[in-house]
């Protein structure tokens, strides 16, 4: 095996890893190693011709939706992370890591630009490039997968989502109608949702063309959801809250696809004090995209960010953005 | 000399399978991750922010100059569990970094583990370069025996 060959074993290694965080029970299934038993995808009753007649669909058989009161409404408090998913089984063919594209899931200029973007994961071990290292939103559907934290506040007129990379956060409007007077898409779109009992179903519409992640396949500006969101418990104590989704997108996709993402409570996180914190990446990401890949601005190199340098207003007293140690690099002021 | 790659290399791809999370905001394609060398100096800032985490210390070089490297490493919520906080590197003291260097050879890498000046390792890693216990174990023997690049002591010089 030449070098070159063991660093990208390596590199897919750490890819496995990162497809499926959460390796400590570790699923027999090609991607989406997670915490409790293995995930399963439930598929809608029926097809649906679009997110909106499944979401109806939903919302008739719910008999228009259990309406909860704030003593009523499921809690699910505290900070959770991920912990598996089974989206890249949609996209990628047995046996996992190592398998081919699947012909005949994306249309077919969706597949091609994902052949290659699979191609550089496979063969260079990396994606190039990712859209995130810009600061662009996570966006949705990614937001899904996301690591680091996620935070799901229910109330009875509205659901909070969020993730602490932005912080990305989704508004899930409870009992509403689909709105959009600002004349174009966004990141996280529009969600409506009812409650079926203790599920949350929810319909996302509006959406801005994002990703997966980098290693998956892109979305259009036509991609829409139905969600199912249900706090699930498990033998041995698993707790995991769970989603089953269908992604709906006419541009990239065939036909709907169906995956299922779960979490689980982060008490190493709250143990570790975690907080979250307004993501500096637009003051602080260092990471540029440069000659076809990626590199790193270093500090005293035209367009570096200094995090923690000083405000616009150095001369003022109390304009370090490091209040508590007060360090410099090279080229700035004191 | 192949069962004396295998051997690291295995440990190496399990210490990856076996560590946190590398699920950063960007590609890690800046970094030579088949290389790991250690590198020691005064911390300048660490800086504990999102997305990534970077910690710049100051290098004495052999002709008596000083050289700013830079290492980057996860962002907060990733590495608060493994006990690496905002004030865990503090400014102008020791510490030895492991790292995988930029292939453009500027003064940078991904950054790996961290031994502080009183012996503690932590572990700030994401995937840019391998922080867990297990790097660190291998790395305390091939410190003890005066190596500083991964390339070297894979090879027995």
């Amino acid at each position: 095996m030449s070098l070159n060959r063991r660093v990208r074993c390596l590199a897919m290694a750490a890819f496995v890893l990162v497809s499926a965080p959460s390796m400590l029970f570790a699923q027999p299934g090609a991607f989406g190693g997670g915490y409790g038993p293995p995930l399963k995808v439930v598929p809608p009753p029926r097809a649906f011709a679009s997110s909106e007649e499944h979401y109806k669909y939903l919302l008739a058989q719910a008999k228009g939706g259990t309406k909860h009161t704030i003593s009523s409404v499921p809690r699910w408090d505290g900070l959770w992370v991920t912990a598996g998913n089974t989206h890249m089984d949609i996209f990628i063919d047995p046996p996992g890591f190592s398998g081919k594209v699947r012909e005949g899931v994306l249309t077919p200029l969706y597949e091609k630009a994902y052949k290659e973007r699979w191609r550089q994961q496979t063969e260079l071990g990396e994606v190039q490039y990712d859209r995130l290292t810009h600061c662009e939103p996570v966006g949705y559907p990614r937001w899904l997968l996301e690591p680091y934290s996620h935070e799901f506040v229910n109330l009875p007129q509205e659901s909070y989502f969020i993730n602490d990379f932005g912080p990305a956060i989704r508004r899930i409007y409870i009992g509403q109608e689909h709105k959009n007077v600002y004349g174009t898409h966004s990141w996280f779109g529009d969600t409506i949702g009812f409650w079926d009992g203790q599920k949350l179903v929810t319909n996302t519409k509006y959406l801005l063309p994002a990703d997966f992640t980098r290693w998956s396949p892109m979305t259009s500006n036509q991609f829409e959801s139905v969600e199912t969101w249900e706090l699930k418990q498990y033998p041995g104590g698993v707790e995991r809250l769970e989603v089953q989704v269908t992604f709906y997108d006419r541009y990239a996709f065939v036909k709907p696809v169906n995956a299922v993402y779960a979490w689980k409570r982060g008490t190493d996180l709250e143990k570790a004090g975690h907080r979250v914190q307004h993501w500096e990446c637009e003051t602080s990401n260092n990471d540029v995209f440069d000659k076809g890949t990626t590199t790193s601005k270093l500090p005293g190199e035209q367009g570096f960010k200094d995090a923690r340098g000083s405000t616009l207003f150095p001369d003022l007293p109390g304009q370090s953005r490091d209040p508590i140690y007060n360090t410099t690099l090279p080229g700035e002021k004191k | 000399m192949k069962t004396a790659l295998r051997v690291p290399l295995a440990v190496l791809v399990a210490a990856f399978l076996m560590s946190a999370v590398a699920f950063a905001h960007h590609s890690f394609a800046m970094f030579d991750r088949s290389v790991e060398k250690v590198i020691t100096g005064t911390v300048t800032r660490w800086q504990f922010n999102s997305p990534h985490s970077w910690l710049y210390i100051t290098v004495k070089n052999p002709d008596g100059t000083e050289t700013l490297w830079s290492f980057e490493g996860a962002a907060p919520p990733q590495i608060l569990p493994r006990g690496v906080t905002g004030t865990s590197f503090v400014p102008g003291t020791t510490v030895t970094v492991s790292y995988c260097p930029m292939k453009d050879g500027r003064p940078a890498g991904g950054l790996g583990w961290v031994r502080l000046a009183n012996g503690m390792y932590l572990n700030p890693a994401d995937g840019g370069c391998d922080g867990s216990d297990k790097a660190i174990e291998k790395w305390k023997a091939w410190m003890a025996a005066g190596y500083t690049s991964s390339a070297d002591a894979l090879k027995g010089k």
